[in-house]
């Protein structure tokens, strides 16, 4: 499923003295199977974006938007079209899977089984079997890299911060969505943690769902990870690049307010040295360019 | 959805009465209830209706926010008006036709029924509107400090005014951050396929408890830090407590205060003498 967006504009609490441009004219496409970040700095938009992938954001009516002029916003998801009147909603989110930003604070149910299967019988098309509910809820909280057994039984209350956003990951996953959508997994976990969702990120990325979309904070996750960039800056998408060439433009970055990863800093700091490294700022990718620098010794 | 719920929150623009002391406000919204309620009779109803369109002008709040603030009482409004039109007795004739216009068994519309209907109707309209104008024009802090000085008396029996206001005010504060918080859980629920906004009625009213225990945990945990950070910081309220703004009565005050004298004055003696009575 492609995600393709031309001209979105979103203006919260329009004619209001609080009316505030969230998107202008936003316009970019994410391909099937990529891993895709999205940075900015707090207030830019991205979040509004996500939303709107997800279809909890709506277009207004089509009535509305040809009633100004030359309106020419295109949304669209996989076969969904959201500029279209009759979206099917629930069908988006069945293949669009959301992680909100602390996802664990969605948790409810008595015990972590349940949670997961939440989502799961929520949008079953026929209402599922037992055998049918426990397989899919297995996997999924397996996947996430709990225990499964020992788990699904305690209250989704009693487990650690850490665990708790896996449940809540699971409990998206679980329908198993082409899209996965993140806003900030890993905000406020240790570093450790914060290591083990991208892991996991990737992990899910080569098995359940073909395409990853991520809101960060984190350049070096970034730099990891994402195949391409969007910087929203002002509702607006100021750059749209691999990392390999956007963290090449530091100047730019530090004035949207955004840092640049460590593997950048690295090659500056080199730079001024009088060394210059071209690498995709990826930890391995640097290693090795500094590495062949050095005619492949270690010191 | 939710953030058509506009009760209790502050539309900032400069206004008359939106200078106006907050213990006034505080004070004429007390005499306006119960110049409402003393009201028998049209005439009254509208001297309130036609004095609180002024204070809706003089206030600057667009039209379309007063209606929104009526929309959450629509129900009740339907509610009270179906059942007083249908059972509502009397026999009082108001125009040329019979006084019982339409029965059948234990319904009954009556003349006297309708314009019962009607009065109900527009008394509890102005009810929501003066509310409502109220905390469209006065900042929750301000409203708080109004009604810290107008409870001083109580202080000299050792009630705890000022922890009162202090609830008070925190309970204010934290409406929209609330609001904010159901908004994002019922986003992620939808996210997961909740039928909060899809299905039936009782598959939503199901879909709800998957809303309300997560808001309460967090309310709890929001409730639970604000204590923790105001014991970090010493906090005790009470009598050496200063203040940063201190409340002046003006000229505005004392014209809405006159305004005030005179429209209870006025209900009372139309309560006594009616020119339209019900």
């Amino acid at each position: 499923m492609r995600i393709v967006v031309e001209h979105l504009t979103h203006i919260y609490n329009e004619k209001s003295p609080f009316a505030k441009k969230a998107l202008d004219d936003v316009s970019l496409t994410i391909e099937e199977g990529e891993f895709f970040g999205i940075i900015g700095h707090t207030g830019s938009g991205k979040s509004t974006f996500l939303q709107y992938i997800n279809g909890l954001m709506r277009l207004p009516s089509s009535k509305k938007r040809r009633k100004k002029k030359n309106d020419r916003t295109v949304f669209q998801v996989g076969e969904y079209d959201l500029t279209r009147k009759k979206t099917d909603y629930f069908g988006l989110r069945r293949s669009v899977g959301m992680v909100f930003q602390y996802p664990e604070s969605q948790l409810f149910a008595e015990t972590v089984f349940d949670d997961v299967a939440f989502g799961y019988k929520n949008f079953a098309e026929k209402k599922p079997t037992k055998e049918e509910i426990e397989k899919n809820v297995k996997e999924a909280i397996e996947i996430v890299g709990l225990d499964y057994e020992r788990i699904k039984n305690s209250s989704p209350l009693d487990l650690s911060g850490g665990q708790k956003r896996r449940v809540a990951i699971a409990g998206v996953i679980v329908t198993r969505p082409e899209i996965l959508v993140l806003d900030e997994p890993a905000a406020g976990l240790d570093p450790l943690g914060k290591q083990e969702i991208m892991e996991l990120l990737h992990t899910l990325h080569q098995s359940w769902c073909k395409t990853v979309v991520v809101v960060s904070h984190d350049m070096d996750e970034i730099a990891e990870n994402c195949t391409r960039v969007a910087v929203f800056s002002e509702g607006k998408v100021k750059y749209l690049l691999p990392p390999r060439e956007l963290f090449k433009k530091d100047e730019e970055l530090k004035a949207l307010g955004l840092d640049i990863p460590l593997t950048a800093k690295l090659c500056l700091e080199l730079k001024k040295q009088g060394v210059e490294i071209d690498c995709d700022f990826t930890t391995e990718d640097f290693v090795e360019k500094v590495l062949r620098l050095k005619g492949g010794k270690r010191c | 959805m939710l953030k058509d719920v506009s009760f209790g929150q502050y539309y900032p623009v400069d206004s008359f009465v939106h200078r106006l002391d907050p213990r006034l406000k505080l004070v004429f919204l007390v005499v306006f209830i119960t110049a409402i309620f003393l009201a028998k009779e049209f005439l009254a109803l509208g001297i309130c209706a036609g004095l609180l369109l002024l204070a809706l002008i003089a206030s600057k709040i667009p039209i379309g926010k007063v209606v929104r603030a009526l929309r959450g009482i629509l129900f009740l409004v339907l509610f009270t008006a179906v059942i007083n039109l249908l059972f509502y007795p009397g026999d009082k004739v108001y125009w040329n036709a019979p006084a019982v216009l339409f029965e059948w068994k234990f319904i009954k519309i009556t003349q006297a029924g309708i314009m019962f209907t009607a009065f109900l109707i527009a008394r509890l309209i102005l009810l929501m509107i003066c509310t409502s104008l109220l905390t469209y024009t006065t900042t929750p802090v301000a409203l708080t400090d109004g009604f810290e000085s107008l409870m001083t008396p109580l202080k000299w029996i050792k009630f705890p005014v000022h922890a009162l206001a202090l609830v008070m005010s925190i309970a204010l504060r934290f409406i929209p951050s609330l609001m904010d918080e159901t908004q994002r859980i019922m986003n992620a629920q939808k996210a997961r396929g909740s039928s909060l906004d899809t299905g039936s009625l009782i598959k939503r009213a199901k879909a709800v408890t998957a809303v309300v225990i997560p808001l309460l945990i967090t309310s709890f945990r929001l409730g639970d830090e604000l204590g923790e950070a105001m014991e970090v910081r010493c906090y005790v309220g009470g009598n050496n407590r200063t203040k940063y703004k201190k409340l002046r009565f003006s000229w505005r005050d004392l014209i809405v205060f006159v305004l005030g004298a005179g429209l209870l004055a006025g209900v009372i003696v139309l309560r006594f003498f009616p020119v339209f009575a019900l």
